[in-house]
């Protein structure tokens, strides 16, 4: 056996090692119910709830938004991202936050977005009068 | 239902671009039959004819992929908005510059931007590829004819399910959506373009998509290379030709690359230039298996080692660029990307892509392995390929893992066909997870390319080797130790992690120093791989300085991600508020947002940033110029353009995350201001009139109430507001205001104006944020201040060519006749005697003012044309001039001041006087833009030494 296929495979181990391992760092999107009994960092994926407040006020504190959003299991719970709000939020069809609960409230580190495509829309923008 | 007979539509450039599709099609397909049977024939007298064939039908094909480039380029610059991808891409208000830039924004024009490059690669190879000429150009051919099937656009039935193959960039709108309009045979003069979305309006986006193409498109080379080594068995000789090939598309696709990172860098607002995101990951891997490639070539060529490996390195690479399609563009991805993707429906046909080429490219690595030359003899661990070797493996690693992680949606995907109820996983962080196993890659790659580069390769003499690479290995760790050390006080080595990343950085940078210096004895035609060594080492240092120490200044945390367990909710508060005009502390800086001008659909906002030292004297004055683009309708900010100063050491960044509501959405403002409950006031000089405000407490029934004290300070009739431009022929006045609120310590002044200006009235309020109430002065003040002609007094004065005449407070002295008077009330009509009499009128300050009023005659009858010095309130009129004594009579008139001046005032005003803004400061940035750049320098530098050895060569053999 050359020394160098030995090599290659000890890698090949590692690698495989370290894939396995690396599942540590990987979840499923979680609940609000699930993030009641952990203290470690989860992925929520929700529906922002429309009809409840959300609330940004960079003159108190730029880094808080409040919202509320529904979960898989159909749970409304309020959210404290720790960032500015985004751009187009209101317009977010799926929303997935990272972050734990802190005293009744899940605090958000990270939040990603879905929002419908831009040109999704097969709308045919209609020239105004003033151009036509 | 009935046809309609369409007006307007231009239909030639679509049928050329169909047929162009057609041909392009075809003569792929075409090619890669000929040239196949050609490389099948290879000693046969078939094979010229077939060879022939091959390539006429390869250059239809350029033409045809041209034709189809060409119509829509057409179709776009002339705005044919008939045409779906002209109205999905451009409109009327795209600059032309950004023409290319809506051409491959969209998937179809990004696959004929792929075409494109492998038609001028392949036009290459077809001129310069002598015995690998119809190989290499088979699988150039079948390449093309996949690609060329994406944009085919082709519906055919299978059972009840009509499938469609590719999308056609050449449709009209009207066949691809169904739409009321199209009722209407005139449709094409009422529609307009969607255009380019304004994130994408910037060079970037010109010069980013095509070199990357361009890289993609150039790992083809290698891999149709590898394919004919395969099957025609030339196991050796393949791998000459091939290099400058990988050597070509590594230094492409790297610099493709990197425009991304510093597009996003530049550009874009995530502050940093790498963020593991599938879309990046997937572009750098491919990049990884080539330089890999490059390694494996270079040992076989010197030693006859590795040479499967260089089959599996090329192949690989082209078959995960194949693979990275499909991640980004069938939507697989879902929202594990900052990138919009939407499912194109093109998943099957890039499924099939995929394995159109990785099962023949296996079936064939499988059937040949056996002949592949490999040595029976051993590479000595002391030897040069034993560790390049080593080092390829480990970019084969690192490639895996970003691979296996990135794919996890695909995972996913595939067990959930399986088990419908498993629940997709997602990686939790993924920056802190690609780091963590990343950063042993930089080590070890760092380490293992400063030392084996003293290494000979076949080494025979150890022993006579071995004490000057202890000598020079043992300094260069030496000198690396030293210098990691000095970085530590200079920059935070978090962990010792990061200590051995940065030493292993410091050692490689070092070693191939000396190696230039002191083995290649500064011989720089050799020296392509000591630079792009070099620049890894710069770049493992760039990213510990400016990645790892990335400074958030805009909160007072440092920002190292996932080092601290906890720590990130403190860190991931990254902005700040800054109002207009109040300074504001933000570590060194004083940070003060100046102003802010909006010019077409971008506004742009001054932030001026001073750092003292001790003595408090400034020692860094600049302004950055973050700014913010509007959406066409005002109504949304499509994109915030961040702005950075660049220093040697360090850069300083600036982005605006947030605005006020009303500042984002214009209707939203007028909307608001419509809103305001404006409360009347009349206020006389001198006393103060008091108005008392109640606010609601949310969720509470109890209100609370407080007390404005306001009083009219004065008025000024030389009004000076940010919105108002002074016009001649305005009558205009501001009232300065003094106003305390009873639960605020300070005084507050507003200025409110008002404008009248031929018929109409225009009231610019002023607003105090801090007591987010807004002022404005009432219409009817207008006649107040400046009283209508009939109720004015007005008094003669007779004045003499160069007579100074006083009147009231006022001296005014008559210098002249103005033959050719203009104002803006008077018109000249044939056969009007007009004249103008110019006076200076000096006011008791000092100040002189100018005026002009007219005397005219109009069909016989005599007239005047007023005029009104409106900062004095003065009315003066020009009735009368008697020729004889050459003297003029005037009407003076002087406006009573009023003796009260209706106001409004709102208190529920939004604030909109503030930026939220982030900040950051990267530490030797530059470092890492200097290694990378000389990686890529390196690479490009090799092809053009080898290049050159060549034709020496062939000079010398000639």
């Amino acid at each position: 056996m050359k020394r160098i296929y030995l090599i290659a495979g000890v890698m090949v181990a590692i690698a495989i090692a370290l894939l396995v391992n690396s599942a540590k760092d990987m979840s499923t999107y979680g609940s609000f119910a699930d993030a009641n009994t952990s203290s470690k960092k989860i992925k929520i994926a929700g529906k922002l709830a429309k009809n409840k407040p959300m609330v940004y006020d960079p003159v108190k504190d730029p880094n808080h938004f409040s919202f509320f959003i529904k979960d898989s299991e159909g749970e409304e719970h309020k959210v404290v991202l720790l960032k500015a709000k985004p751009q187009d939020f209101e317009m977010s069809e799926q929303i997935v936050v990272t972050g734990r609960m802190k005293d009744g409230v899940f605090v958000a580190t990270d939040l990603l977005m879905k929002c419908p495509s831009k040109y999704k829309d097969e709308e045919i923008a209609i020239k105004s009068k003033q151009n036509g | 239902m009935e046809k309609i007979q369409y007006i307007g539509e231009t239909l030639l450039p679509g049928q050329i671009g169909q047929l162009g599709v057609l041909l392009g099609f075809v003569g792929a397909l075409l090619s890669m039959v000929a040239y196949w049977f050609a490389t099948q024939r290879q000693e046969t007298a078939e094979y010229e004819s077939w060879r022939k064939i091959g390539r006429i039908a390869f250059l239809t094909h350029g033409v045809g992929i041209f034709a189809v480039i060409g119509s829509l380029l057409y179709a776009m610059t002339h705005q044919l908005y008939e045409y779906q991808y002209v109205q999905g891409h451009v409109s009327e208000e795209l600059p032309m510059k950004f023409i290319f830039s809506a051409l491959w924004e969209g998937q179809e024009g990004s696959f004929l931007l792929w075409m494109f490059w492998h038609i001028v690669l392949g036009f290459i190879l077809l001129v310069k590829g002598k015995s690998w000429e119809t190989s290499t150009l088979t699988v150039l051919a079948a390449i093309q004819a996949v690609l060329g099937s994406m944009i085919l656009g082709v519906y055919f039935g299978f059972g009840d399910e009509a499938s469609k193959i590719g999308s056609n960039p050449m449709l009209l709108l009207r066949q691809t959506i169904d739409a009321p309009i199209f009722a209407q045979a005139d449709y094409v003069k009422l529609i307009k373009g969607n255009g380019l979305s304004p994130a994408l309006q910037n060079y970037w986006m010109t010069i980013h998509p095509p070199t990357l193409f361009l890289g993609f498109a150039s790992t083809s080379i290698p891999f149709a290379y590898a394919i004919a080594g395969l099957w025609t068995k030339r196991h050796t000789e393949w791998l000459k030709p091939a290099l400058p090939w990988a050597l070509f598309c590594g230094s492409i696709l790297g610099t493709g690359i990197l425009m991304g990172s510093a597009w996003a860098y530049e550009a874009l607002n995530f502050g940093g230039y790498w963020a593991w995101d599938p879309v990046e990951n997937t572009s750098l891997v491919p990049w990884l298996i080539i330089i890999a490639g490059v390694h494996t070539n270079l040992i076989s060529k010197a030693t006859g080692h590795s040479v499967r490996s260089s089959y599996i390195f090329y192949l690989l690479s082209f078959l995960l660029v194949v693979y990275s399609t499909f991640l980004t563009r069938s939507g697989v991805l879902g929202e594990t990307s900052v990138h919009a993707f939407t499912g194109s429906g093109l998943g099957n046909q890039l499924i099939f892509f995929i394995a159109a080429f990785t099962l023949p490219s296996l079936f064939l690595m499988i059937w040949r392995w056996r002949q592949i030359p490999s040595p029976k003899t051993e590479e000595a661990t002391t030897s040069k390929e034993f560790w390049m070797f080593i080092g390829t493996l480990i970019l084969l690693f690192s490639a895996v893992l970003i691979t296996g992680s990135t794919s996890l949606p695909v995972f996913n995907k595939i067990v959930q066909y399986f088990n419908p109820a498993y629940q997709g996983r997602v990686i939790t962080e993924p920056v802190i997870h690609f780091n963590k196993y990343q950063l042993w890659i930089g080590v070890f790659i760092g380490y293992f390319s400063g030392f084996a580069q003293y290494l000979r390769f076949r080494e025979h003499n150890w022993s006579k080797n071995a004490q000057r690479f202890a000598i020079h290995v043992g300094v260069a760790l030496a000198i690396a130790g030293v210098l990691t050390y000095l970085s530590s006080l200079l920059i935070q080595l978090p962990t010792w992690q990061y200590v051995l990343l940065t030493f292993s950085g410091y050692f490689t940078i070092v070693s191939n120093l000396d190696y230039l210096i002191n083995y290649l004895k500064g011989n720089l035609k050799a020296a392509g791989s000591v630079f792009a060594h070099l620049g890894f080492g710069l770049m493992l240092v760039g990213i510990m300085a400016s990645g790892v120490n990335r400074k958030i200044i805009s909160s007072n945390a440092f920002l190292m991600d996932g080092l601290i367990e906890g720590g990130d909710e403190e860190m991931s508060k990254k902005n700040i508020s800054l109002f207009k005009n109040v300074p504001t502390l933000m570590q060194d800086y004083m940070v003060t947002y100046v102003k802010d001008t909006l010019v077409d659909f971008t506004r742009t906002y001054t932030v001026n940033y001073q750092r003292k030292n001790k003595a408090g004297k400034v020692i860094e004055d600049f302004n950055l110029y973050p700014t913010i683009l509007y959406e066409k309708t005002f109504t949304k900010i499509a994109t915030s353009n961040p702005d950075t100063r660049h220093y040697w050491t360090k850069d300083v960044f600036t982005h605006i995350s947030a605005l006020p509501e009303v500042e984002q959405n214009f209707e939203l403002k007028k909307q608001r201001e419509e809103e305001l409950k404006y409360k009347p006031l009349e206020l006389a000089q001198g006393r103060t009139v008091l108005l008392l405000d109640t606010l609601e407490v949310e969720n509470r029934d109890t209100v609370f109430t407080r007390t404005f004290q306001i009083s009219l300070e004065s008025i000024s009739r030389n009004p000076a507001h940010k919105d108002y431009k002074p016009e001649p022929g305005d009558l205009a006045f501001s009232t300065k205001l003094k106003i305390r609120r009873s639960d605020d310590d300070s005084v507050y002044y507003a200025n409110p104006a008002i404008l009248l200006r031929g018929q109409l009235i225009y009231t610019y309020p002023d607003q105090i944020d801090d007591l987010s109430s807004k002022f404005k002065i009432s219409q009817e003040a207008i006649e107040k201040v400046f009283e209508f002609d009939n109720q004015l007094k007005y008094e003669d004065l007779n004045l003499r060519q160069g007579d100074v005449g006083n009147w009231q407070d006022l001296k005014i002295k008559f210098s002249g006749f103005n033959k050719n008077p203009e104002h803006p009330d008077y018109t000249r009509k044939e056969g009007d005697l007009a004249v103008g009499a110019m006076l200076d009128i000096s006011a008791p300050d000092g100040k002189v003012y100018h005026a002009e009023p007219i005397f005219l005659i109009r069909d016989g009858q005599p007239l005047n044309v007023k005029v009104e010095v409106s900062e004095l309130g003065l009315h003066l009129r020009f009735p009368l001039l008697d020729p004889g004594k050459e003297t003029i009579q005037l009407m003076l008139a002087k406006s009573s001041a009023p003796s009260s001046i209706p106001i409004e005032v709102a208190t529920d005003a939004l604030p909109s006087n503030y930026i939220v803004l982030e900040a950051m400061e990267f530490p030797g940035i530059n470092v890492f833009w200097l290694g990378t750049l000389l990686m890529m320098f390196g690479l490009g530098f090799s092809i053009w030494n080898r290049m050159s050895t060549r034709r020496t060569a062939e000079v010398a053999a000639a």
